[in-house]
């Protein structure tokens, strides 16, 4: 009998799974996938809501391509329970699924703040592609957008935003913007450029309510307004509310498979949970950390096609350990790049910082001992070398290559990294590495199910 | 497959590689969109062009979450304009930070060996850079090292 493999889970870890298993397998199995949504891909929405691209462009797969790869798809269902004693899955509509192996790929949904109103007809998430339409549709030139949140899904979509025409406050309960994203000081020079850039942020703010005007049933005024209220300072009247507050993963229902679960689902280096037939990737998989060593929960988009590949290899019979992920974020707000990697928070790590407030451009280097641990790094994105850097910087920090000697001179010109980069022989470190121990292939270079 | 190899000692610092490079890529003579870049090492006594190694992994093509980095005919990662939405994962996955972003076009854009006649290799007077069926491997890091390692024994003295 061929071999059952359930894929539990249609973002970016499932997806590169399911793909990684029909390029390793070498022998046909079957795949069975759940998924509450269509395959899209959750990084490309914000482009989705500027109009830049259609619908039709944020799905990873076709039902035909899936057809192609031979999978049998279980769409618009949910899991609700793993019997992890019998290799039994459990939808909402009460099925149940036998497998061989399995995949838990659930992600994370958004966490709304805990307030009067939040449910709101005017309040909005903007997580999922349901959401971003509901977002889509609600945006005119002239709108005042209130985002409540600033943390870095909040900034995927600011751009977006201002470029269909509307104003926009963010409002956050922490004293500063894009707290597990950047330092205080890289948090500073973002909110002024954005305030030069016209948008208000207020920091600090503790919603209270979010409340209808005019006192009647309904939560909006005449114009379709929202009251935001706050436990000081003035009102806010919004056309349109987005909650970017967080997410939370989905784990709740797997609280009696057994499965032993941390900040995530433990992993080890092939990507396994404490039951060895079950895997788990991305938001939901606590495995190994690049840098520190340790196991860490990166709910990013890299880690997800990282751990996505590596169980789909293991799950399709090779043999595939796993380095580690690398956290690392990037985000664009008016042309202002910014992005930070690894251990930036280190408080421990000897760091060094270069800042020009009038370009702006702001680096930080976090060292242990002869390694770059971590980074910071703004920049115009009009300016090549804020690119380049970025990417040198991250070459750096992924490949632990030995830079002590080059320490003291990029502490005193952190902007210059390319010289030291090419002359520790980063790029010697780097060039055999591939996550799965051979090149990798083309997103169309996968094989069809016979 | 063939490969830019790279010859550090050779190079002048002339920048026609760049001006060639955008022109190929963009149709315009602006090194600013060159995809290959000269650098200047030890205080501006010697120089390196410095482009996409074409990595074994494809950082850039495994990171992007729409399939837009794809394997030319002739080997190279290269990017798919009208599938690329300017997200910029490839530019912090890519760790030899050789990808670009065109502020203009709103797309990542990368070194595609010229669909395999690389006009950098045409444009050097000098031999340096040269298109060759060889691995590709770190052309400049030894250079880099040495001279770096005369730069910091001056600074010591």
């Amino acid at each position: 009998m061929p071999r059952r493999h359930l894929i539990i889970g249609g973002g970016t870890a499932g997806m590169n799974a399911m793909r990684t298993i029909r390029t390793e397998e070498s022998e046909p199995s079957e795949i069975t996938l759940v998924s509450t949504e269509k395959p899209y891909s959750r990084m490309v929405l914000p482009y989705y809501l500027d109009r830049s691209i259609a619908e039709s462009h944020v799905y990873t797969a076709t039902a035909k391509v899936l057809a192609g790869w031979g999978v049998k798809i279980h769409l618009g269902r949910r899991a609700t329970a793993l019997d992890t004693g019998a290799n039994r899955c459990t939808l909402d509509d009460g099925t149940t699924i036998e497998y061989d192996d399995c995949l838990i790929a659930t992600g994370s949904s958004p966490v709304r703040a805990p307030v009067p109103g939040a449910d709101g007809r005017g309040v909005h998430s903007f997580w999922t592609l349901d959401q971003a339409k509901g977002v889509l549709g609600e945006i005119t030139p002239g709108s005042h957008v209130v985002m409540v949140g600033a943390g870095f899904i909040a900034f995927t979509i600011l751009n977006s935003i201002l470029a269909l025409g509307a104003t926009l406050t963010i409002v956050e309960i922490a004293p500063r913007i894009l707290p597990r994203m950047v330092d205080d000081t890289g948090a500073g020079l973002v909110a002024s450029w954005l305030t030069r850039n016209g948008v208000s942020i207020h920091t600090g703010a503790e919603l209270v309510t979010i409340d209808e005007l005019g006192g009647g049933n309904s939560r909006r005024d005449s114009r379709g307004r929202t009251r935001l209220r706050f436990a000081k300072g003035a009102d806010l009247l919004a056309d349109v509310v987005i909650m970017a507050t967080g997410i939370r993963t989905n784990l709740e229902w797997l609280k009696d498979s057994g499965i032993v679960i941390e900040r995530g689902i433990r992993v080890d280096g092939h990507l396994r949970s404490s039951v060895p037939n079950v895997y788990a990737a991305g938001d939901v998989a606590e495995g190994r950390d690049l840098v520190t060593g340790a196991p860490a929960v990166h709910a990013i988009e890299p880690t997800a096609q990282e751990h996505g590949r590596v169980a789909g290899a293991n799950m399709a019979g090779k043999s595939v350990t796993y380095k580690g992920s690398l956290l690392m974020n990037i985000v664009e707000v008016c042309h202002l790049d910014v992005a930070s990697f690894g251990a930036w928070d280190d408080t421990k790590a000897e760091a060094t910082t270069g800042l020009q407030p009038e370009r702006p451009a702001y680096r930080k280097l976090l060292w242990r001992g002869d390694r770059l641990i971590g980074a910071i790094i703004l920049g115009p994105s009009s300016q090549i070398w804020t690119t380049n850097d970025i990417g040198m910087l991250k070459g750096l920090v992924q490949s632990g290559a030995p830079a002590g000697r080059f320490k003291e001179r990029l502490g005193r010109n952190p902007f210059d990294i390319k010289p030291a980069y090419i002359a520790s022989r980063t790029t010697t470190m780097l060039l055999p590495e591939t996550v799965l121990g051979r090149p990798a292939k083309a997103p169309d270079d996968t094989p069809v199910a016979v | 497959m063939k490969v830019l190899k790279i010859v550090p000692e050779r190079c002048t610092g002339c920048l026609r590689c760049e001006l060639a490079c955008s022109y190929m890529q963009t149709g315009e003579y602006r090194p600013a969109k060159s995809v290959i870049r000269v650098s200047p090492f030890e205080g501006h006594t010697s120089y390196a062009p410095y482009t996409c190694p074409q990595c074994a992994e494809g950082w850039c093509m495994t990171a992007c979450p729409v399939g837009a980095i794809t394997i030319s005919a002739v080997g190279a990662k290269d990017v798919v304009d009208d599938t690329c939405v300017g997200c910029k994962l490839c530019t912090i996955a890519c760790p030899y930070g050789t990808m670009f972003y065109d502020p203009d076009t709103r797309k990542a854009f990368k070194c595609n060996l010229c669909g395999g006649a690389p006009a950098c290799a045409e444009a050097c007077p000098t031999a340096a850079i040269l298109y060759e069926e060889v691995v590709t491997e770190d052309w400049l890091g030894r250079f880099a090292d040495e001279r770096f390692g005369h730069a910091l024994a001056r600074e010591a003295r």
